[in-house]
C-alpha cells in the first residue's frame, strides 16, 4: 500500500530523512518510533503530499507520487485520514463543523454528512461535545475530534502522528484500541510515536528511525 | 455539489466582515456609478451629433445664365443622388424675395439697387447616414465637376469640429470606462484577496483534508460576485435617483434636461457589470491554488 524507496527529504542543510526504503502492506497496522526530530513526521508528511522528497520514489497504493498531476492530489488525500501531530483543527468552528468539513469537501450532502458526522462522534464518545469549540476541549478530547475527522471519511490509510501526545496511559490505550477496530474493518494504519506504551504487545510491525534513517524493525 | 456549501461559506463571510465589505460595494458602486454617467454623456453626445446633421444641408450656386432645362438636367441628376434627401431650386427673383423676407424692415439696403445681385441656387438637404466627413467631402467634389454649378458651399468646418468633438468624447470616454472598470476590479481583488489572507490556515487545512481548487475557489469567487452585485445595485439606486432629479425636478425650471436620454438597458445591466468585473478580480486575487 505504502512504498519508499531511497527516499531523502533535505531541508536547505539539515537532511531530515536519509535514504528510506520500507513498504506497508494493504491492511496492515504499523508504528514508527524514533526520537524527537528523527523524521517521523516527515515521513508521513511526504505520504500525504504535504512534502516532496528530494530523492527517491514514493508510491501508494498504484499512484507514483511524484507523477501525480496536482489537480489529482485531493482524490488522493481524501482517501488518507491524517491524525495531525498539531490537529489542525479550526477554531472558529464548532466540533461538528469541524469533523463535517472532511465530508464537505467531497461534495456530500448536508444530511448525509450530519448522520455520518454524529455516527463518528459515538465512536470516539464526543456526542455531547458537538457544538463546542475546540478551544474548550480537554487536549485528550481534542485529540479524539482529531481522530473523528481523520476517520469520518472511511479512508483507505489512516496516518496518525503522536496520536497520544500527552494524554494518560489509559486514554492513550483506549486510542489504540480504536486503531485496531479501524485497522480490522481493513483500513491500513500507520502511527507515527515515541511513546513505547503505545506498540507493547501489539505484535505489530514497529519501525525504528534515528536521525533521518532506519534503524532496525521490531515486533511491538 | 459543495455549491450550496460554498454559498454558505460566502455568506458568512460577507457578513462576518460586513465593514470591509460595505466600503468594498460603496466603492464598486461609485466607480459603477461613474462608468455609467461616463457612458450616458458619451451616448448623448453621439445622439446629439447625429441629429445636427438633419439641419445640415449644402448650397450649389449657379451660373448666371443658365436655361431651365440645364436647371432641370442639374436637379434630376441630384435627386439620383442617394446621398441626397431633397433638393430645392432657388431662382435669382426667389433668391431676393426671401432676402428681402429676412431684411423686412430694413430693405432699405437694397434700393437703388436695379440689378439683382443674387445667384440662382440650389439648396441640397444630405440624409442623415451620408454626413460623415469624408462622404460629404466626396459629394461636394462630385457635385462640383457638374456643369452650370459655379461653387458648392456647405459647412466644412463645422462638420469637422463636430466629428472630432465627436471622436475626442468617445475616446475619453472609453478611456474612463476602462480605467474606472480597472478600478472596480481591484477594489474586488483586494477585497478578496484580504478576506484570503486572512482565512490562509482554514485553506491550508481544506487542502490537507483533501478539497479541491473548486470548493477553495467557490466561496471567494461567489463574494466576489455578491460585493459586484451590490455596488451595481447601489449605483442602479444612484443613477435612477439623478434620472428622477433630472427629469422630473430640473426639467421643469430648465428643459434643456428634458432632451437627455437614459437608456433603461443600462439600468438593468449594472448589476450584471458588477458581477462579471467583481468575479473577475476575485478571479485574478485567487491565482494558481497550489496543493504541494
Ligand atoms: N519545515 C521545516 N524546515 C526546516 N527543518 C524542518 C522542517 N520540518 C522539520 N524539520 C527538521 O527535520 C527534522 C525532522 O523533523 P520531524 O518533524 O520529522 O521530526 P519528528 O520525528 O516528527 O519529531 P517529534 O517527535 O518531535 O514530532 C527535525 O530536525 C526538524 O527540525
Ligand atoms: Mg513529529
Amino acid at each position: 500500500m505504502i512504498h519508499f524507496t531511497n527516499v531523502s527529504k533535505i531541508y536547505e542543510n539539515h537532511a531530515a530523512l536519509r535514504d528510506i526504503t520500507f513498504s506497508i502492506e494493504k491492511g496492515e497496522m504499523a508504528f514508527i518510533t524514533g526520537p524527537s526530530g528523527a523524521g517521523k513526521s516527515t515521513l508521513l508528511k511526504i505520504i500525504y503530499l504535504s512534502e516532496k522528497p528530494d530523492e527517491g520514489s514514493v508510491t501508494i497504493a498504484e499512484w507514483e507520487l511524484s507523477k501525480l498531476k496536482e489537480s489529482s492530489i485531493p482524490f488522493l488525500r481524501r482517501n488518507i485520514g491524517v491524525v495531525f501531530q498539531d490537529f489542525r483543527l479550526l477554531d472558529n468552528r464548532n466540533v461538528f463543523d469541524n469533523i463535517a468539513m472532511a465530508l464537505r469537501i467531497r461534495g456530500m450532502t448536508e444530511y448525509e454528512v450530519k448522520e455520518r458526522v454524529m455516527e463518528v462522534l459515538k465512536t470516539v464518545n464526543l456526542r455531547h461535545k458537538a457544538d463546542s469549540f475546540p478551544k474548550t476541549l480537554s487536549g485528550g478530547e481534542q485529540q479524539r475530534v482529531v481522530i473523528a475527522r481523520a476517520i469520518v471519511g472511511e479512508p483507505t490509510v489512516l496516518l496518525a502522528d503522536e496520536p497520544t501526545g500527552n494524554l494518560d496511559a489509559d486514554t492513550a490505550a483506549g486510542i489504540t484500541r480504536m486503531f485496531k477496530e479501524i485497522n480490522a474493518k481493513g483500513t491500513t494504519v500507520l502511527v507515527a510515536t515515541h511513546n513505547k506504551e503505545l506498540f507493547r504487545n501489539t505484535g505489530r510491525r514497529v519501525l525504528k528511525i534515528d536521525n533521518g534513517t532506519i534503524v532496525g524493525e521490531e515486533m511491538g | 455539489m459543495y455549491i450550496l456549501y460554498s454559498l454558505r461559506l460566502a455568506i458568512q463571510s460577507v457578513w462576518h466582515e460586513k465593514w470591509i465589505n460595505l466600503l468594498s460595494v460603496l466603492t464598486i458602486a461609485a466607480g459603477l456609478f461613474m462608468i455609467t454617467l461616463t457612458f450616458f454623456s458619451v451616448y448623448n453626445m453621439d445622439l446629439a451629433t447625429k441629429k445636427l446633421p438633419e439641419k445640415f444641408s449644402m448650397m450649389l450656386y449657379l451660373n448666371n445664365d443658365l436655361s431651365e432645362q440645364e436647371v432641370g438636367n442639374i436637379m434630376s441628376t441630384l435627386k439620383k443622388n442617394i446621398a441626397v434627401e431633397r433638393a430645392r431650386y432657388i431662382s435669382k427673383d426667389k433668391a431676393l424675395e426671401e432676402l428681402k423676407g429676412v431684411l423686412k424692415n430694413a430693405d432699405y439696403v437694397l434700393e437703388g439697387i436695379n440689378e439683382n445681385p443674387l445667384p440662382a441656387s440650389i439648396e441640397v438637404k444630405l440624409r442623415q447616414e451620408s454626413v460623415s466627413i469624408s462622404k460629404v467631402k466626396k459629394l461636394a467634389a462630385d457635385i462640383r465637376k457638374i456643369k452650370g454649378i459655379e461653387e458648392v458651399e456647405y459647412g466644412e468646418q463645422f462638420l469637422n469640429s463636430i466629428h472630432s468633438i465627436k471622436a475626442g468624447a468617445q475616446t475619453l470616454g472609453l478611456l474612463m470606462i476602462s480605467v474606472m472598470s480597472t478600478g472596480v476590479i481591484f477594489v474586488c481583488y483586494s477585497t478578496v484577496k484580504i478576506m484570503f489572507y486572512r482565512r490562509k490556515e482554514e485553506i491550508e487545512t481544506f487542502k490537507l483534508l483533501g478539497a479541491t481548487r473548486g470548493f477553495i475557489r467557490a466561496p471567494f469567487v461567489i463574494e466576489g460576485g455578491i460585493l459586484g452585485i451590490g455596488g451595481g445595485v447601489v449605483s442602479l439606486i444612484g443613477t435612477m435617483a439623478l434620472y428622477y432629479t433630472l427629469f422630473y425636478k430640473l426639467a421643469l425650471t430648465m428643459p434643456i434636461f428634458k432632451i437627455i436620454v437614459f437608456p433603461s438597458e443600462v439600468f438593468i445591466a449594472l448589476p450584471f457589470v458588477g458581477l462579471a468585473l467583481g468575479v473577475s478580480g476575485a478571479v485574478i486575487a485567487l491565482g494558481r491554488i497550489r496543493f504541494s
